[in-house]
């Protein structure tokens, strides 16, 4: 044994503890700022940082994480939080597997006392998240058009032309274009039909007719010789017939989609109808408006605060999921390792169990836990589960559940969200000008479910008002005979239940809402301003209509006009083209008849000199 | 140049040290394992402990360590296949699953087939090794090392000023 030797161990041994030593916390907790707000793409910061490398123990006092698109705003912050990191998968595989984790404090959407932007090395550009945040736009959207549905505004006085001027018709325009576009369809039939060969071929053809006499032609061989020729002409006739034919179906499949484009006009005239509906805010008197005039602007901006958090997630999700391994050829000299069993097929990291508790902004204690967070659910075999709930000193109820499943070839999201046992009192049930009420007592309860497969959504929004009472003392007298009719319909129910259905099944974003007390709107509307919004309509309707007058029917008559010239043109050529193939006929048949009489002639003059009678 | 005269020196100086055959040996045995097989292979750590702790001679396990690492690397492709073969063995299949379910046996990277190859190979190699080597130092103290010190290439050598350079050099660093 080599004391020296032994020595060195001990003292590499010693240094390794040394490291260990050394190697802070403060060190790790930066570098672990720095990652994460790569991921994060705005800064992550971590107070209270403490890492046992013997253990494998991380804890923290505070975490917060900023929000990249709110750079004063952190997505979400955690207080206390403790967990400890599986020893053999690290050192093994590089894997961080977790089988629980305690988070406390956890709150969403906190304000941050400093910038939290974050300037990252460039990466790549990941479009995965995209769909939700789109669907969330056009869900703002429909929530503003929503805002902006107003039955109370239509008059009779209604300001035609200067509503015209705002809506610049489009018809016009369309019209004028599709005129252009005759005319050189048009221009390029003309083109065609005056520079085609066919003419110059027909006169060909005739010239060679009319050049072969058959009276002239004396010997038999000439004479057979002269029909094989007139049979060539005929052929050569016959593909003359088949071109012009073929001319004849691509004007008509041109002018056909002319005729198209012309019963589009209608559609037109209907687009900028409607247009102009929209500019003077006209809507549509039925349930479904009056639905969506209601109460869309209050539950569409609720659920698009809850579906940016869903992008939030499969935005994250997206960032942390690791790609599916490579299939690249091993690096030469490196050999191959042989995986005997799924052991070590890990996922990058694996949370099993976060148990979970915090506030929200409304200041419900919750708790809860999330389950199976990985970077590879295939790897896991399950998908992430959450599941919080809880309840403040009010009895103000909260839940929120779902499902974040990558296990298909489809991502599937779905969230459960319950809000419940909420006061009403001095709130307003709907941002709409026709109930602008507050409500003296009530509670108030919404449950939200959403269903995303890859890019196609489904959801449901029911919304509750229970034990309601109007305030309309402070809003004074009614002002006109709707307000009194829409106090005295609202005034008998102390319930109030929505159901929005928001879905892109068939295509584009759909939003239809319903309420139990859009009949009694609609039947007060029925009575007021139901005349004054139809008058408004027809005045519109009769404008745009004069404006556009005639041009459709001038369109028509020019198509028409022009589509029979060419049509004229093309039947001279037809005709011109049948009575060549006329003339060939009867010059064949000249030809049969001049080859019979020379062969007769052949056979009797056989038969006068050897005596034998062919023509029997 | 400097590299590989320093070499034959560290080589010729070794052969001629006071240390035993079996010592040289055990120093061409164990550098020759870690220069075989991939460096960074946890087993290597051991040899490496193995190395400061035994008396083997710490020179030689490094020169040999030099000498089978460039062995290696022509030879690794061979050590690959060897490794197919042994892991793919049918009667092993049982023993390689229980080992790999084992993070201990897992740590050492035996399901890799370079690291399984060249280990092998290594340490097949060194049964016949030992005793060879052993018996190569004994016979090179007793009728070659004479010989060599008297060779005109030696003694022009170590007459030159580079000689006299890394002595000197070989002096200071102790």
């Amino acid at each position: 044994m080599r004391i020296w030797g032994i020595i060195v161990v001990l003292v590499v041994i010693g240094l390794g503890f040394g490291a260990a030593y050394f190697i802070t916390d403060d060190m790790v907790e930066e570098r672990i700022e720095y990652q994460a707000s790569i991921i994060n793409e705005a800064k992550v910061e971590v107070d209270g940082f403490v890492f046992s490398l013997f253990k494998l123990q991380l804890k923290w006092d505070r975490l917060q994480v900023t929000n990249p698109n709110k750079t004063m705003e952190n997505t979400f912050e955690t207080g206390d939080t403790e967990f400890q990191v599986e020893f053999w998968p690290l050192i093994l595989a590089n894997k961080v597997i977790l089988n629980n984790m305690k988070v406390t404090g956890f709150e969403l959407g906190t304000e941050r006392e400093t910038d939290g932007a974050f300037e990252g090395p460039e990466d790549e550009e990941n479009t995965e998240p995209g769909f939700i945040y789109d669907v969330v736009n056009q869900v703002g959207k429909q929530a503003k058009q929503n805002a902006e549905i107003s039955f109370t505004d239509a008059r009779d006085d209604l300001n035609v032309d200067s509503l015209m001027a705002k809506v610049e018709l489009q018809s016009p325009d369309k019209i004028d274009s599709l005129r252009q576009g005759i005319e050189k369809t048009y221009t390029k039939w003309d083109s065609t039909l005056t520079n085609t060969n066919v003419r110059k071929e027909i006169q060909q053809v005739e010239a060679t007719v009319n050049g072969i006499n058959p009276k002239e032609i004396k010997q038999p061989k000439q004479i057979v010789e002269a029909i094989e020729n007139i049979q060539k002409l005929r052929n050569q006739v016959d593909s003359l017939k088949r071109r012009t034919e073929a001319m004849k179906t691509e004007f008509e499949q041109d002018y056909g989609t002319t005729r198209d484009e012309l019963s589009q006009v209608d559609n037109w005239i209907q687009d900028d109808y409607q247009r102009a509906l929209s500019v003077a805010k006209l809507p549509d008197l039925d349930a479904q408006n009056i639905g969506k005039a209601l109460f869309g602007e209050n539950l569409l901006g609720d659920y698009a605060t809850y579906l940016e958090y869903a992008a939030m997630a499969r935005e994250y999700g997206s960032r942390l999921l690791e790609s599916e391994d490579s299939t690249d050829d091993i690096p030469r000299y490196e050999g191959i390792d042989y995986h005997f069993t799924d052991k070590y097929d890990l996922p990058g990291f694996w949370f099993k169990n976060i148990e979970l508790s915090g506030r929200t902004k409304s200041d419900i204690e919750i708790s809860g836990a999330v389950k199976g967070m990985s970077s590879n659910q295939k790897k896991t075999g399950e998908p992430v589960k959450f599941s919080v709930s809880g309840k403040d000193a009010n009895g103000v109820k909260l839940s929120l559940g779902g499902e974040l499943n990558y296990l298909g070839d489809s991502p599937r999201e779905s969230f459960k969200l319950a809000y419940e046992d909420f006061a009403l009192t001095n709130t307003r049930i709907s941002g709409s000008d026709l109930l602008p009420y507050d409500l003296n007592s009530g509670r108030g309860c919404i449950r939200v479910n959403v269903n995303i497969i890859e890019k196609r959504l489904d959801s449901k929004i029911d919304y509750l008002a229970e034990d309601i009472n109007f305030d309309f003392a402070s809003a004074g007298q009614p002002k006109n005979r709707l307000e009194n009719l829409v106090r005295e319909a609202v005034g008998s129910t102390n319930r109030v239940d929505v159901t929005a259905l928001i879905d892109n099944n068939e295509g584009p974003l759909r939003v239809r809402v319903r309420s139990n007390i859009d009949d009694l709107f609609m039947s007060a509307l029925r009575q007021t301003v139901s005349r004054e919004l139809e008058n408004a309509k027809r005045k519109i309707e009769a404008e745009v209509q004069q404006r556009v007058e005639g041009r459709k029917e001038q369109l028509e008559d020019f198509k028409q006009q022009k589509e029979e010239e060419i049509l004229k043109r093309y039947e001279e050529l037809q005709a011109e083209v049948e009575e060549k193939i006329q003339l060939v006929d009867d010059k064949k048949k000249e030809l049969e008849e001049r080859k019979k009489e020379l062969e007769d002639s052949l056979k009797d003059e056989v038969k006068d000199r050897i005596g034998i009678d062919f023509r029997k | 140049m400097f590299l590989i005269m320093r070499y034959i020196a560290k080589l010729l100086k070794a052969l001629a040290s006071e240390a035993s055959p079996a010592q040289i040996a055990g120093g061409i045995i164990l550098g020759m394992i870690i220069g075989l097989t991939p460096l960074s292979s946890p087993h290597n750590l051991l040899i490496l402990i193995l190395i400061l702790i035994f008396k083997v001679n710490f020179g030689m396990a490094i020169l040999s360590f030099t000498v089978f690492s460039g062995i290696a690397y022509l030879a690794d492709p061979l050590f690959h296949s060897f490794g197919v073969y042994l892991l793919e063995l049918e009667n092993m299949q049982q023993t390689w699953i229980s080992m790999y379910k084992n993070e201990w046996w897992a740590f050492t990277n035996f399901y890799n087939t370079v690291v399984m190859g060249s280990f092998v190979s290594a340490v097949i190699i060194s049964i016949p090794m030992f005793p060879l080597a052993k018996y190569g130092v004994m016979q090179y103290r007793k009728h070659i090392h004479a010989k060599v010190q008297k060779w005109k290439i030696v003694q022009s050598f170590k007459s030159t000023k580079l000689y006299t350079i890394y002595q000197t050099v070989n002096r200071v660093r102790g």
